[in-house]
């Protein structure tokens, strides 16, 4: 009797550690990012958070639109944990109430941030994790970029190409535009004023990548540019420079955001602090994949120069308030419409 | 064939089944969505559409580049497909492998060529400026004319093999019979050969008309946001506006258009005979 009530013990014993084995197994996370540098990622932190947490981490790829749209179309059954997107597209998700309030107190690495990555659209429903600086990239043996006006020069008519008000890039230029042509009200006048140049201007591109080409094969020579698409120009042949306009560079951020009563809210915590960690964002800063929003990550100079990096670049850069955006863009697009592509 | 009709029903199930699940519903209630309107059904969404001036822009600049692609295709593809036809059979082999060729090669990477070609330092550039006809190169890119001539290179094969395929049926002594009987080659072609392939000429236009309509990554890359089309236009509504309404409406346009002219080349050849 003795030997079967023993067997039985066993056995149970068994049958729970098999099934605490599986659980640990099944744990799963998912988040939904950009689809640019995803083995990087992998390698830098998809894999080791793998092992840390021992689950799965199940990464969505996709466009803005899309990623958003798979958010809002499973409101009520959350299959994203969490993603990371524009500050603009988290005050979009917020405004539609499908985001949850990010409770900084169970971020360990919260405070390591720069104090505008710590709750960059002001609703605690969105935090920082990397920025980028936008100015002017331009061929400095043709010519030279001191003021975000100069897109707009007689000098430059027909040598230049600017971003697409649809993009991201776009009302950060007009922002910059208006900035350099004394503009205050509002960004209406900039955008009359771009279609009055309209035929002057090449093109108006929508991927950074369009833009490496069309400098490569020197079809533009000045164009405004994020700061991560700077190492592909780098690497041309043709002597490309980065502008440091009178007026500043603009800048942006994209942020960490979780779903509403996702179910998941202790794993994706534990992601998101690990993601922000000075380990993993050195790791990343490293491989020119994100530039850090972590305040005590250290690269080389030679790292920094591709990067928006640093307390002096990043408290310097005029960021638009995400709010701005989304409440004026519409109105932005129609008159892009009207008075520049038409 | 079959021993009764149901055995004929029942082969075609599964491609019915198919067709229908996963291509006609799904493109019905997204077509349907164009006549939706605040819970309703309405016109709506096609008043707001014209209404816009952008939009009127690049509808008509739609319709004109796909008439000036198939109308340009059509000329050259008779002259092409006439001395085809009049090859020596293997020349002919030859000639009609190149024609088809191109066919096989992706769509983006024929357009990519365009870019080198009608770039500030491409061939067409240099060669004007070579020539002292210009003493800076001309801005081909992003123009109406680099979207122009990129469809037409992607589609005249389509019109080519369309008319080639019509002219071989044309019985080898009528054309020889009319120039004795003393018509001009102009009167040939209106009157003898025009009749004669109007079938050909029918599928060809409605496949280059419909494929310029449609094509989406030759006006992208060569047109980019200067020159919209509606395909494009369709592009930009869901990818950054998010607007599957708007979306939905040009689709229904574009299916439209693409019915119309090929109700519009049939009644115009069978007018002709």
């Amino acid at each position: 009797m003795k030997t079967t009530l023993s067997r039985l013990a066993l056995g149970c014993a068994a049958a729970a550690l098999t099934t605490t084995a599986v659980q640990a197994q099944d744990k799963t996370l998912t988040i939904s990012v950009y689809s640019f540098a995803q083995d990087e990622y992998k390698e830098a932190l998809y894999d080791p958070f793998e092992e840390i947490c021992g689950c799965d981490v199940i990464v969505e790829t996709g466009n803005s639109v899309e990623r958003m749209a798979k958010i809002e179309a499973n409101a009520a059954s959350p299959v994203i944990d969490m993603a990371v997107i524009s500050t603009q597209d988290a005050l979009a998700l917020a405004r539609k109430d499908l985001l949850a309030p990010i409770d900084s107190t169970r971020l360990s690495n919260f405070d390591k941030l720069y104090d505008s990555a710590k709750d960059p659209n002001g609703d605690g429903m969105a935090v920082g994790y990397t920025y980028y600086a936008s100015s002017i990239v331009y061929r400095s043996d043709l010519v030279e970029i001191e003021s975000w006006g100069d897109l707009l020069s007689d000098e430059l008519a027909g040598e230049v190409a600017l971003p697409n008000i649809t993009g991201t890039q776009g009302p950060l230029t007009l922002m910059m535009l208006a900035e350099a042509l004394g503009e205050t009200g509002g960004y209406g006048p900039v955008i009359s004023t771009i279609g009055e140049h309209s035929d002057d201007i090449v093109t108006f591109y929508s991927r950074s990548s369009e833009l490496v080409q069309l400098m490569n094969q020197q079809e533009v020579i000045a164009a405004p540019v994020g700061k991560f698409a700077w190492g592909s120009f780098k690497e041309a042949a043709l002597p490309f420079a980065w502008a440091n306009p009178k007026e500043g560079q603009a800048g942006g951020m994209n942020v960490m955001i979780m779903t509403k009563d996702n179910g998941n809210e202790e794993l994706a915590y534990q992601f998101m602090d690990y993601w922000l960690s000075t380990e993993v964002q050195t790791k990343v800063a490293e491989m020119q994949v994100d530039s850090p929003a972590n305040k005590e990550v250290v690269v080389s100079d030679e790292i920094a120069e591709n990067l928006t990096y640093g307390a002096d670049v990043i408290d310097n850069l005029n960021i638009m308030p995400a709010a701005d955006v989304l409440d004026q863009r519409e109105a932005w697009v129609e008159q892009w419409n009207t008075e520049v592509i038409q | 064939m079959f021993r009764n009709t149901r055995e004929g029903l029942a082969l075609a199930l599964p491609a019915a089944i198919f067709s229908t699940l996963l291509f006609l519903v799904p493109v019905g209630i997204l077509l349907s969505e164009a006549f939706r309107f605040e819970g309703g059904w309405s016109l709506q969404g096609y008043i707001d559409f014209f209404a816009t001036p952008l939009n009127r822009t690049v509808f008509l600049r739609t319709l004109k580049l796909g008439a000036l692609v198939a109308g340009t295709a059509a000329v050259i593809g008779y002259a092409a497909a006439f001395c085809i036809v009049n090859l020596e059979p293997k020349s002919r082999g030859t000639v009609f492998g190149m024609i088809v060729l191109p066919l096989m090669i992706s769509p983006v990477a024929r357009t990519y060529a365009w870019i080198v070609i009608l770039g500030r330092t491409g061939i067409v550039n240099e060669t004007i400026t070579g020539l002292g006809l210009s003493d800076t190169p001309l801005r081909l890119l992003f123009t109406e004319t680099a979207v122009f001539l990129g469809l037409l290179q992607l589609f005249l094969p389509l019109m080519i093999i369309s008319l080639v395929s019509a002219m071989e049926n044309i019985p080898r002594d009528v054309i020889p019979a009319a120039r004795v009987l003393g018509a001009s080659w102009l009167a040939v072609f209106f009157k003898v050969i025009l009749p004669l392939t109007k079938e050909g000429l029918v599928i060809g236009g409605t496949l280059v008309f419909t494929g310029s309509l449609t094509a989406y990554i030759t006006p992208a890359i060569l047109g980019g946001s200067k020159v919209l089309m509606l395909e494009t236009l369709l592009y930009q509504r869901v990818n950054v506006s998010n607007d599957f309404v708007s979306a939905s409406v040009i689709a229904m346009i574009l299916i439209v258009m693409s019915f119309s002219a090929n109700l519009l080349l049939k009644k115009i050849a069978s007018a002709r005979s």
